[in-house]
């Protein structure tokens, strides 16, 4: 790549994986010693990706739920028209 | 296409075009995607399918809505978000070419295989197919030296993730996480709001 010098210090690879650590939910964090294997890591952020991925589905599932719910006539669809508009 | 290693600028703020919208919205900070942003995106694409949209299509009209306006709120220097949005634009276009091309299946009567309309139909078909193919051979995750195994999944997880560099890899899914983290409570947010509570 053009304006790199050389390849990417593994004391930088270190640095963006604990950066990824601290994105990870407490839970995870906990669970892990302060400096865990690369490899566990990857694999803890790559649950947390599909997880999100999961809640975004089910979001989605109830947000169009209650979308219908606006079609009625309701003090709550007129916030919610309001809101839209 | 080469990528520099850049440090993530905030987006601009853009003045909120809409003073009525009570939106769950906080701080903006140099880390995250402007929540406003992502806010303005994702409900104005839910007022136009709550206009729109048939209801058995919603859900995965939303679904679509919350990607899409995920990739347009965050920083467009970003390998995922430009990947993102280019992936729902192919499919766009697949849609709509295979109902186009089911137009012409359904129209034609009965046309023998070595009829004209079929043919035309079929490069129409073929160069659809020859495009995807082209994109998944393109695809291949590319493994570097020194990187742990887990990194093909997560390239097969994170929008682009195939064309990265392992370090940029990292940084993009840090970038990643963060966006559709914000995306999530965005939506939960939304629910509760819409819940009444």
């Amino acid at each position: 790549m053009s304006g790199r010098r050389g390849r990417i210090s593994d004391e930088e690879i270190n640095e963006l994986i604990s950066k990824l650590q601290a994105l990870l939910p407490e839970s995870s964090r906990r669970r892990n010693a302060i400096r865990s294997p690369a490899s566990k890591l990857l694999k803890e952020t790559c649950s947390y990706i599909k997880s999100l991925h999961r809640e975004v589905d089910d979001l989605s599932d109830r947000l169009s739920e209650l979308m219908s719910t606006m079609d009625n006539d309701s003090p709550q669809a007129e916030i919610i028209r309001s809101i839209l508009r | 296409m080469a990528v520099k290693r850049t440090a993530p600028s905030p987006p601009t703020p853009r003045p909120n075009p809409n003073p009525n919208r009570r939106a769950p919205v906080s701080g903006a900070d140099a880390a995250s995607p402007s929540k406003r942003m992502l806010a303005f995106h994702f409900i104005r694409a839910l007022a136009r399918i709550h206009r729109s949209t048939p209801v058995p299509r919603r859900t995965r009209t939303i679904r679509r809505a919350a990607y899409s306006s995920m990739a347009r709120a965050a920083n467009p220097r970003r390998v995922w978000s430009r990947a993102l949005l280019q992936q729902m634009r192919a499919r766009r276009a697949r849609t709509r070419r295979a109902a186009v091309l089911r137009r012409r299946v359904s129209a034609a009567p009965a046309t023998p295989p070595g009829g004209a309309r079929s043919i035309t139909g079929e490069d129409q078909e073929s160069t659809t197919l020859a495009a995807l193919a082209r994109t998944t051979a393109a695809a291949v995750p590319h493994r570097q030296a020194g990187e742990p195994a887990r990194a093909d999944a997560l390239r097969r997880l994170v929008p682009g993730g195939n064309e990265m560099e392992y370090s940029n890899l990292l940084e993009e899914t840090a970038d990643y996480v963060r966006c559709l983290r914000a995306q999530v409570q965005l939506m939960q947010g939304l629910v509760d709001l819409f819940s009444g509570r």
